[in-house]
C-alpha cells in the first residue's frame, strides 16, 4: 500500500513537471501582449518594451521557464503581473471557495446518484423510467439556465439565501451554508443525472450476477443483499465517473462562480488566462494538476478497497 | 412537480439556519459595498489608470480635486496659477497634511511623487511628459516648468498624476502595490483585503479634509453584470455602474433600486487608416463619408442599445468646448448617397472583440455595408491578443471602441487626434495641423469646434452613439455621477434622504 | 425509449442536413430593423438580437454543432481506440507508455488549454472541437485498453492464436468484437457531451466567433433575457432535446447490447405437439396420489414474455434419495431447479403447477415465506464456482452471513461453525481460506466453499445444478465424492442437475430426462441407462455411452 502510494507520487511528480513544461510553453507563444495590456493600449512601444523587460518577457522563453521552475520548487510562486498579489496567497484565498463547491457537489452527487441509481436499477420499469427522465432532463437543461432561475427564486425573490457572495468556513458555518448552498445544488442537477446514470448502469450488471443469484438462494433477505453486495459492487464503477466528475467541475465551476460572484478558482482561470497572467495561471495549472493526481490517487485506493481484486496492482 | 413542492420546505430550513448573513457589522457603523469591473493593478500610485481611480482615491488624495461636474477645486493644493506663456504652473501646497507616519506632506514630496510617476513606466506617465522640471520653491510651494502649453495639466493633476505618496515607502520595492500609503481619507484594511476580490477600507483615525459620510467602503470585482444586479437586488451590494443595456432593464423592474442615467462612453468604429496604409481606399475622404452615411445609427441605437443612448456622428462629448450638437445628426442614414461617395466595393477587415462587437452590431454592420458595396469580414480576436494584432501588428484599418468622452478638450485630442495609439499610422491633414498649435496655446472655443467639424465632416471616425449608463443602487445611497467618468469618484456617495 | 431517442436524433440530423431546403434564408442575413420581431410570413420561428432568421439560424447552427461534435468524436475515436486496442493486446512497454501519456492528457487544465491553443491556432469552432476530441480520446483509450485486457487471456483468442492468425487478423476479427458494444455506447455519451461543452465553452467567452452554433444563439439569448426570453427557447429545446435523445439512446443500447441476461439461455417456443412421450407426462412414477414429502413437482410450467419453456414438469426427490435430472443444455432442466428455489430471473415465472418443498406448497407462496425455506429447508449448489462467489467479501464473510441471518447465529459461533464446514468439505487450511478472497482460491476450491455454504444452515434438500462441469476432471471426482459423502451422512435429498451421464451413473439413485421442456423418461438410474424406453434417452446414451458407462 505505501509503496503503491510512493509510486504514483513519484509518477505524479514527472507528470506535473512535463505538464507545467507543456503549459508554459503554451503560454508563452506569444500571442497575448502583456505590457500593453498593463499599460494601456495607448503606450508607446518603448514603454512596452520596457515593461516586457521588467517583466522578463524579453527572454527567451526556456530560461523564462527555468527560472519560474527554479522560484517554484523554493515555494515562490510571484507574483501576479495584473493585480500585484502574491499568487500564493491569491490561490490560498480563492481555493477554499472552489473546494467547499466541488466536494459539496461530490457529496450531493454522491447521495442522491446512489439513491435514485440504486432504486432505478433495482426497481426498473416505472420507477427506471421515471428516474430516467429525470436524469435526462437535469442532463439536458442548459446549466445556466438552472443557476440563473435559482438565483432568481431563492435569492432575489424569496430572498432565503444570499445571492453573490463568499463567507468562509472559518468565518462561520451557518454563512458559508448559505452561500455555499445554492451554487452547489444548481452545479449537482447535471453530475447528479449523469453519476445517476452510471450507478443504474452498474446496478443493472451487478444484479445480473450468478453470485447475486446464489445469495438469494441461500434466503438473504433482497435489502440485505442489495444493499451490502450489490451497493459495494456497483459502487467502483460509479466511483471512477465521480472521479471524472470532480475533475471535470473545476471547469464546470466557472459558470457558477461568475454567476454567484464566488472569488474561486474557476472564474479565476478564464480571467487570468485570457489576460495572460503566467504567474497566476502556472499556479492554477499546478493546482490542477495537484488536484488530479491526488483525485486519482484516491479514487483508486477507495476501489481497491470495495474491489479486493484491484488492490493487487 | 410534487417533489419540487416538497423540496422547497427543506431549501427554507437551510436557509432558516444559515440566518440572515447580507447585514454585517453593528448598526451604528455605515458602510458602502460599491461592485467594480476593473482590477487595479497595484495601488501604487504610479501604476493608477482611470477607471481604477477610486481605488487610489480611498487612499490617496490628489493635488486637484475634480468635482461631480468637472470643475476643479483645491485639495492639496489650495491654489494654482499660470504665467502668461501657459508654461509655468505655480502650486502653493496645504502645511497641515502628514502621512500615516507622520512625515509631512510637503513640496518635496510633490517632486519626488511627479519623477518617480514619469519614470515608473505606467499606463498614465505620458500624461507629465510636457513637464520638463519641478521645482521646489519653499515647504507649501512647488513650480511646474513645461516643454510646451498642456492645456489638460490640471485635470491630469485631478487623475493618476497628481496622487500623492508616501516617499518614505518608494524605497520599500514593491510595497506600495499592495500596502499603499498617503493622505486619503481611508487606509487598506490589510486583514479583511482580498486582492483581486475584494478591497476593504476603513476611515482614518484623523483625516485633515472633509469627513466622508461611510466609516468603511468595500470595493468588490466581478466579471459580470449579472451578479452584480442580483447583489444589488439582494441588497449585498449599495452601488455599481450598469452597462449592459439587457441588465439595466434587469435592474431597473427591480424594487427599491435607485438609478441615475449618465452619457460617457460613446462606441464606434475609429478609423485609424486615414492614410490608407492597410485599405488603400480609406484614403478618399468620400469613402469615409459614404461609410458614415451607410449605417443605420437610429435602429442600431434602438435594437442594439435598446434606445438606450443618443446617436452620435462626432467625438467631442456634450461637455467639452468643441462639442456641437448638430453634429450628432450631421450623416443622415442615406444608402444611395453612400454608394455614390463609395463609387467603387472593396473590402474592410475588423477586429472583433466579443465583448465590445454583439452579434447583433456585427451582424448589422455588415449588412449595412454590403448594401453599399463594403464587405466588412470580421475577424475573431481574444480580448488579449486583440492588443497584441491592432497596436504592435497594426493590422487593421480601425476597429470598434467604447471610448470614455472626456469632459477636457486636450485630452481628446492627445488620445484621437494627436499620432498616439488610436492614431497610430500618425495621420494628420493640413486644417488639423493648422488648427493643434493654437488650440494647444489658447484651447479657444471656436477653434476646438471648427475642429470638431473638420474631423466630422473629413469622416475622421464613424461614431454610432452616446451609450447610456446606469448608476444603480440598492436605494439607501445617493450617487452623483462624475463628469468625464464613468464610475463615481469616491467622494461622490452618500447616504439616501 | 430507446427507439424514441433514436427518432428525435434522425430527424433532427435530417432536418440539419436539409438546412438550404427548409430554410428560407442564410443564417447571417441580418435585418437589424426586424431585431426581436415574432414570427412572420417566410420567418416561422420569428427574429433574433441582429434580426436574423431563428430557423435559419436554428438549422445551420445544428450542422456546426452536430458537425463540431462529430469532429471531437472522430478525433478521439481516431486516438483512443487504436492506442487502446493495441496497449490492451500487447501490454507491456506500449501499454505503459500509452498509460502515461493518457494521465497527462487527464491532467492537463482543460481551460488553460482550451485558451491557449485558441489564441494560437485561431478561434474557431472547428479548432476547439479538435482540441476537445483531444482531450476526451483518454476515455475510450481507458476503456478499450480495459476490454481487451481482460479478453486476451480468453480461450478464444487463445485458440485463435494457436491456429495461427496473425494478431492483425486476431484484433480484427475476435477483439475488436468484443469493445464494439461498450464503444458505441461511449460514443453516444460523448457526443452528449461535446456538444454540451461547446454550448457551455461559448458562455466562458471562448466561443465560435462568427459561425452560428446552437451554444452562440443560446448565449446570444442569455445576453438579451430582459428584453425577450423566447430567444432562449428554441437553441435550448435543441440542445436539450439532442442531448437528451443521446444520453436516452446510450441507456438503451446499453441496454440491448450487453443485457442478453434477462432471458434464458435458449427459448425454445412451446411447440406442445413436438414431443411425444413414451410415457403420459410425469406418469412412471410421480403418480398424482403419491407425492413425496421432501420435494414434489407437479404439471410445472415455466414461463417467460418470449414464450413457454418448461412444460407440464412432475418429478419427485425423496429425503436421502438422488435425483438426476439429465438432458441437452437447453432443456429446461436449470428453469425447473430455479423453480424450485424460487430464484427465476425477474421476467420468468411459474404459470402452472404445483411444487411442495417439506410439505409446503411454493407455488404462489409469498415471496418472505418461501424466503424462509431457502437455505434452511432447500439449499442451492451453483454451476461455475468463481462466478458465485461475490469478489468484493471473504470468503469467510460469505459463509458466516447466512447463518448469522438464517440461525441467528452469534458472530463467534458462526465463525466457529464456518471453519467446521470448511474442514468438513476438505479443505485443508481453513482458517487460510477463510480469510481469503474468491479471487485468491482455485475454482475446485471455490466449489467446495460453495458447498459448505449450501450445507451451512442445515438444509434437506440439495439443489445442485451442474455442479462440477466447470472442475477439470480430477477436481470433478473428488467434488463428486464429496457430494456424495454428505449427502449420505446427512440423509439429504438431492436433485442433481447435469448433462453428464458418466455423473448420473456414478452418483444418482434415479433419473429423470428432459427434453425442450418436458420430461421424456423417468425411472431408477439403472434402469433408464439400460433400459432406456425413449428414442431421445437412447440417443443420449448411445453418444456417451461407450466412454462412459460400462
Amino acid at each position: 500500500m505505501t509503496g503503491f502510494v510512493v509510486r504514483r507520487v513519484a509518477a505524479g511528480a514527472a507528470l506535473a513537471l512535463v505538464i507545467s513544461m507543456l503549459s508554459y510553453t503554451l503560454l508563452s507563444i506569444p500571442h497575448i501582449d502583456v505590457a500593453r495590456q498593463l499599460l494601456g493600449q495607448g503606450a508607446a512601444q518603448e514603454l512596452v518594451d520596457a515593461k516586457n523587460a521588467a517583466l522578463g518577457l524579453d527572454r527567451p522563453a526556456l530560461v523564462q521557464y527555468l527560472d519560474w521552475l527554479a522560484a517554484a520548487v523554493r515555494g515562490d510562486f510571484g507574483t501576479s503581473w495584473f493585480t500585484s498579489e502574491n499568487v500564493l496567497r491569491a490561490i490560498a484565498n480563492r481555493l477554499p471557495v472552489t473546494l467547499s463547491l466541488m466536494a459539496g457537489v461530490t457529496l450531493v452527487t454522491a447521495l442522491l446518484s446512489l439513491l435514485l441509481g440504486l432504486w432505478a436499477g433495482v426497481r426498473r420499469g416505472r420507477v427506471d423510467r421515471f428516474v430516467q427522465i429525470l436524469a435526462v432532463t437535469g442532463y439536458a437543461l442548459p446549466g445556466f439556465l438552472v443557476t440563473l432561475v435559482m438565483v432568481w427564486l431563492f435569492a432575489v425573490e424569496l430572498g432565503w439565501f444570499p445571492a453573490i457572495g463568499y463567507i468562509g468556513l472559518e468565518e462561520s458555518f451557518t454563512g458559508w451554508l448559505s452561500t455555499v448552498t445554492l451554487p452547489i445544488l444548481a452545479l449537482s442537477v447535471g453530475s447528479v443525472a449523469g453519476v445517476a446514470q452510471q450507478v443504474r448502469g452498474s446496478v443493472i450488471d451487478v444484479l445480473r450476477q450468478d453470485y447475486v443469484r446464489t445469495l438469494r438462494a441461500r434466503g438473504l433477505p433482497p435489502r440485505r443483499i442489495i444493499l451490502r453486495h450489490v451497493l459495494r459492487n456497483a459502487a467502483a464503477p460509479a466511483l471512477s465517473v465521480l472521479g471524472m466528475q470532480f475533475v471535470g467541475l473545476l471547469g464546470g465551476a466557472v459558470l457558477v462562480e461568475q454567476i454567484f460572484g464566488l472569488p474561486g478558482i474557476g472564474s479565476m482561470t478564464v480571467g487570468y488566462t485570457t489576460r495572460g497572467d503566467i504567474p497566476i495561471i502556472m499556479a492554477l495549472v499546478m493546482i490542477s494538476v495537484i488536484g488530479v493526481i491526488v483525485i486519482n490517487l484516491l479514487v483508486d485506493i477507495l476501489i481497491g478497497w470495495l474491489n479486493p481484486k484491484a488492490r493487487l496492482r | 412537480m410534487k417533489r419540487t413542492a416538497a423540496f422547497l420546505p427543506l431549501l427554507a430550513l437551510l436557509a432558516a439556519c444559515s440566518g440572515t448573513p447580507s447585514q454585517p457589522g453593528a448598526p451604528a457603523e455605515k458602510s458602502l459595498a460599491i461592485a467594480t469591473m476593473t482590477l487595479p493593478q497595484s495601488l501604487d500610485p504610479k501604476d493608477a489608470n482611470g477607471s481604477a481611480l477610486p481605488f487610489f482615491q480611498a487612499v490617496y488624495d490628489t493635488l486637484v480635486k475634480r468635482e461631480p461636474d468637472g470643475t476643479f477645486s483645491p485639495m492639496l493644493a489650495t491654489g494654482w496659477t499660470y504665467d502668461a506663456a501657459m508654461t509655468e504652473l505655480k502650486l502653493t501646497l496645504r502645511a497641515d497634511v502628514t502621512f500615516d507616519d507622520g512625515s509631512p506632506f510637503d513640496a518635496a514630496a510633490v517632486k519626488a511623487n511627479m519623477e518617480r510617476f514619469v519614470k515608473g513606466g505606467g499606463a498614465q506617465a505620458k500624461t507629465l511628459n510636457d513637464v520638463k522640471t519641478i521645482e521646489v520653491v519653499d515647504a507649501t510651494h512647488v513650480t511646474l516648468k513645461l516643454a510646451q502649453p498642456n492645456p489638460a495639466l490640471l485635470y491630469y493633476l485631478s487623475d493618476a498624476a497628481g496622487l500623492m505618496a508616501n516617499p518614505a515607502d518608494f524605497a520599500k520595492g514593491e510595497q506600495l502595490k499592495t500596502q499603499p500609503g498617503g493622505t486619503g481619507p481611508y487606509e487598506l484594511d490589510q486583514g479583511q483585503t482580498v486582492i483581486g476580490t475584494k478591497w476593504v477600507f476603513k476611515r482614518t483615525a484623523k483625516y485633515w479634509g472633509t469627513r466622508l459620510p461611510y466609516d468603511t467602503v468595500s470595493i468588490s470585482y466581478f466579471d459580470n453584470e449579472t451578479a452584480i444586479v442580483n447583489g444589488i437586488r439582494t441588497k449585498q451590494l449599495n452601488a455599481a455602474l450598469i452597462q449592459d443595456a439587457d441588465q439595466q432593464i434587469a435592474v431597473e423592474g427591480a424594487a427599491g433600486v435607485k438609478t441615475v442615467k449618465q452619457d460617457f462612453d460613446f462606441q464606434g468604429i475609429l478609423l485609424f487608416d486615414r492614410a490608407g496604409m492597410v485599405t488603400p481606399r480609406l484614403k478618399d475622404p468620400a469613402v469615409r463619408q459614404g461609410l458614415n452615411h451607410a449605417i443605420d445609427r437610429q435602429t442600431m441605437l434602438d435594437k442594439i442599445r435598446q434606445g438606450r443612448g443618443q446617436i452620435t456622428g462626432q467625438v467631442f462629448g456634450p461637455a467639452t468646448k468643441g462639442y456641437l450638437p448638430e453634429l450628432d445628426t450631421f450623416y443622415g442614414f442615406d444608402q444611395a448617397k453612400a454608394r455614390e461617395l463609395i463609387k467603387e466595393p472593396f473590402e474592410l477587415k475588423l477586429p472583433r472583440i466579443p465583448a465590445i462587437v454583439s452579434d447583433a452590431l456585427a451582424a448589422s454592420l455588415q449588412t449595412d455595408l454590403a448594401a453599399v458595396g463594403v464587405k466588412l469580414v470580421w475577424e475573431d480576436v481574444d480580448a488579449g491578443s486583440a492588443i497584441q494584432k491592432i497596436f504592435r501588428d497594426r493590422a487593421y484599418s480601425g476597429m470598434v471602441m467604447n471610448m470614455g468622452q472626456s469632459p477636457a478638450d486636450w485630452v481628446v485630442v492627445g488620445e484621437l487626434v494627436l499620432p498616439g495609439a488610436f492614431n497610430m499610422f500618425g495621420y494628420s491633414d493640413d486644417t488639423v495641423k493648422k488648427l493643434l498649435p493654437k488650440i494647444q496655446a489658447k484651447g479657444e472655443q471656436a477653434d476646438l469646434q471648427a475642429l470638431n467639424r473638420h474631423l466630422v465632416e473629413d469622416g475622421w471616425f464613424l461614431p454610432f452613439y452616446r451609450m447610456t449608463y446606469l448608476h444603480v443602487s440598492d436605494g439607501s445611497v445617493t450617487i452623483t455621477p462624475q463628469d468625464g467618468m464613468a464610475v463615481p469618484s469616491i467622494y461622490n456617495y452618500a447616504p439616501a434622504g | 425509449m430507446k427507439w424514441i431517442s433514436g427518432l428525435v436524433l434522425g430527424l433532427i440530423v435530417l432536418a440539419v442536413l436539409l438546412a438550404p431546403v427548409i430554410s428560407p434564408a442564410g443564417p447571417d442575413v441580418s435585418s437589424l430593423r426586424h431585431a426581436f420581431e415574432g414570427p412572420a410570413p417566410g420567418h416561422p420561428l420569428g427574429f433574433d438580437s441582429a434580426g436574423r432568421d431563428i430557423l435559419a439560424r436554428l438549422l445551420y447552427g445544428g450542422q456546426n454543432t452536430l458537425g463540431g461534435a462529430l469532429i471531437a468524436l472522430l478525433v478521439a475515436l481516431a486516438l483512443g481506440i487504436p492506442s487502446g486496442l493495441l496497449a490492451g493486446y500487447y501490454g507491456g512497454w506500449f501499454d505503459a507508455a500509452a498509460g502515461w501519456l493518457v494521465n497527462l492528457v487527464m491532467a492537463l487544465p482543460a481551460m488553460v488549454v482550451l485558451l491557449a491553443s485558441r489564441a494560437i491556432l485561431g478561434s474557431t469552432v472547428w479548432v476547439l472541437m479538435v482540441v476537445l476530441g483531444f482531450l476526451i480520446a483518454p476515455s475510450f483509450h481507458r476503456l478499450v485498453r480495459g476490454i481487451v485486457a481482460g479478453v486476451r487471456g480468453e480461450l478464444y483468442v487463445d485458440a485463435a492464436r494457436v491456429s495461427g492468425l496473425s494478431d492483425a487478423r486476431i484484433i480484427w476479427r475476435h477483439v475488436l468484437i468484443v469493445v464494439r458494444a461498450p464503444i458505441i455506447i461511449q460514443i453516444a455519451l460523448v457526443a452528449g457531451i461535446a456538444i454540451g461543452l461547446q454550448a457551455g465553452l461559448e458562455f466562458l467567452g471562448i466561443g465560435s466567433g462568427d459561425t452560428p452554433t446552437w451554444g452562440a444563439m443560446l448565449n446570444e439569448a442569455f445576453k438579451n433575457m430582459q428584453r425577450d426570453p423566447v430567444l432562449m427557447l428554441w437553441p435550448g429545446l435543441a440542445l436539450g432535446l439532442t442531448s437528451g435523445a443521446l444520453v436516452l439512446l446510450a441507456a438503451g443500447l446499453r441496454d440491448t447490447l450487453e443485457d442478453p441476461g434477462s432471458r434464458p439461455r435458449t427459448v425454445t417456443p412451446a411447440v406442445p405437439t413436438a414431443v411425444t412421450p413414451a410415457v403420459t407426462p410425469a406418469a412412471p412414477t410421480a403418480g398424482p396420489g403419491e407425492r413425496a414429502a421432501l420435494l414434489s413437482v407437479r404439471d410445472l410450467a415455466v414461463a417467460y414474455p418470449s414464450g413457454e419453456v418448461v412444460h407440464n414438469v412432475g418429478l419427485d426427490v425423496h429425503a436421502g434419495e438422488i435425483l438426476g435430472l439429465v438432458g441437452e443444455s437447453g432443456s429446461g432442466k436449470t428453469q425447473t431447479a430455479f423453480s424450485i428455489l424460487g430464484i427465476l430471473p425477474e421476467t420468468g415465472r411459474v404459470s402452472r403447477g404445483s411444487i411442495t418443498v417439506d410439505g409446503t406448497e411454493i407455488v404462489g407462496l409469498p415471496e418472505k415465506r418461501h424466503r424462509e425455506l431457502r437455505g434452511t429447508v432447500v439449499a442451492y449448489i451453483p454451476q461455475e464456482p468463481m462466478s458465485n462467489l461475490d469478489p468484493a467479501f471473504t470468503v469467510g464473510s460469505q459463509l458466516v452471513e447466512p447463518m448469522r441471518v438464517k440461525l441467528r447465529l452469534g458472530r463467534a459461533q458462526a465463525v466457529r461453525k464456518a471453519l467446521d464446514l470448511l474442514s468438513l468439505v476438505e479443505i485443508r487450511d481453513p482458517r487460510r481460506v477463510f480469510d481469503s478472497y474468491p479471487h485468491e482460491i482455485s475454482g475446485g476450491m471455490a466449489q467446495r466453499v460453495l458447498i459448505a455454504g449450501a450445507m451451512s444452515c442445515e438444509p434437506k434438500l440439495l439443489i445442485a445444478d451442474e455442479p462440477t462441469t466447470a472442475l477439470d476432471v480430477r477436481v470433478q471426482a473428488e467434488v463428486l465424492g464429496l457430494l456424495r459423502r454428505l449427502q449420505r451422512d446427512n440423509g439429504l435429498g438431492v436433485l442433481l442437475v447435469t448433462h453428464n451421464l458418466g455423473v448420473v451413473a456414478d452418483l444418482c439413485d434415479r433419473v429423470a430426462v428432459m427434453r425442450e421442456g418436458r420430461i421424456v423418461e423417468t425411472g431408477t438410474a439403472r434402469q433408464v441407462l439400460h433400459t432406456p424406453r425413449d428414442p431421445y434417452t437412447r440417443m443420449l446414451l448411445d453418444a456417451v455411452l461407450p466412454l462412459e458407462v460400462t
